[in-house]
């Protein structure tokens, strides 16, 4: 049905925004800090080197 | 009968329906599944790629932190080097569309980026939200940037319009390229295997000739790799401009 179209996009934009949100969060919090600590390890590593 | 637009439909792989709140109904689309993959695919890979957080790297680490290395080098030079608050956004933006782009190369599988809707969702959310966060940070100053600096103030109405009409484009363009690409490349692939099957079902003969425009179907499957990275590379780098003006308005 033509006037059910609304609903189906409603339904594809919110998965695909469930999904990027939580794929921000998850990597906001847990993995792109750890990146930034490695690096920042690596760097005083070679300073005191 | 068989169509090449048959691959984009969305479908429906189980519903739940609840008449008694309001009609109330909820499906799971083969869209929502790819979503969910492309997720469970981009988490994964970070986790192989952990290593245990050792400060020696294995091969799949030297992978993902040089990958994570040029998305932060990207947001850096566009947008600026005390700006990597956004880089959490862009380098999630660029892997989402990366791996939904990649996974619909592989044969039979859907593509979440040839939706319309996602595309251009995505790109009308982040023009608002570029726009919002424009105008929190300049105030009405923020209407300076549809005036070119220097320009005779004879022209002003003529390039206010102009420059207002090229910046509410930027919420269709932006999704619209990707979502024509992917189409465009998948239709393509689809119309040239239909034509390759029947020849290479006619006869001994015309299977071996047909191998000379297989090498060709090949070739442009290649292209559609490179045009899953380029796209997805297109966006987050359009994405970081818009940003940066919203930033520093010119």
């Amino acid at each position: 049905m033509p006037q059910l179209m609304p609903f189906y996009f409603v339904n594809q934009i919110s998965f695909t925004f469930l999904v990027l949100l939580s794929l921000i969060f998850v990597l906001s919090k847990y993995i792109l800090p750890y990146f930034v600590y490695l690096f920042v390890t690596r760097f005083y590593i070679t300073v005191l080197n | 009968m068989f169509s090449p637009l048959d691959q984009f439909e969305t479908i429906s792989l189980f519903s739940l329906a609840a008449p008694i709140l309001g009609n109330f109904n909820i499906a799971l689309t083969n869209l929502g599944f790819y979503c969910f993959l492309v997720f469970v695919i981009i988490f994964g890979f970070h986790v192989i790629s952990n290593n245990n957080l050792a400060l020696v790297p294995s091969h799949y680490s030297i992978a993902l932190e040089s990958f994570f290395a040029s998305i932060a080098n990207m947001v850096r030079s566009q947008i600026g080097e005390n700006k990597e608050i956004y880089l959490p956004f862009v380098y999630s933006l660029f892997l989402f569309i990366l791996v939904s782009n990649l996974v619909s190369n592989v044969p039979y599988n859907f593509a979440v980026t040839s939706s319309a809707i996602v595309c251009l969702g995505l790109s009308v959310t982040i023009f608002l939200s570029v726009t919002i966060l424009a105008l929190t940070k300049h105030g009405i100053k923020f209407f300076s940037f549809f005036v070119p600096s220097g320009c005779p103030l004879a022209l002003v109405p003529l390039l206010v319009l102009i420059e207002l009409i090229s910046y509410f484009a930027r919420s269709v363009s932006l999704g619209l390229r990707l979502f024509a690409n992917i189409v465009a490349g998948h239709t393509l692939l689809a119309i040239l295997s239909s034509f390759l099957i029947k020849l290479f079902s006619t006869s001994i003969l015309v299977f071996f000739v047909t191998l000379i425009p297989f090498a060709l179907f090949t070739a442009i499957i290649g292209l559609e790799i490179a045009v899953s990275f380029i796209q997805a590379f297109v966006f987050s780098l359009l994405v970081c401009s818009y940003i940066k003006d919203a930033e520093y308005l010119h």
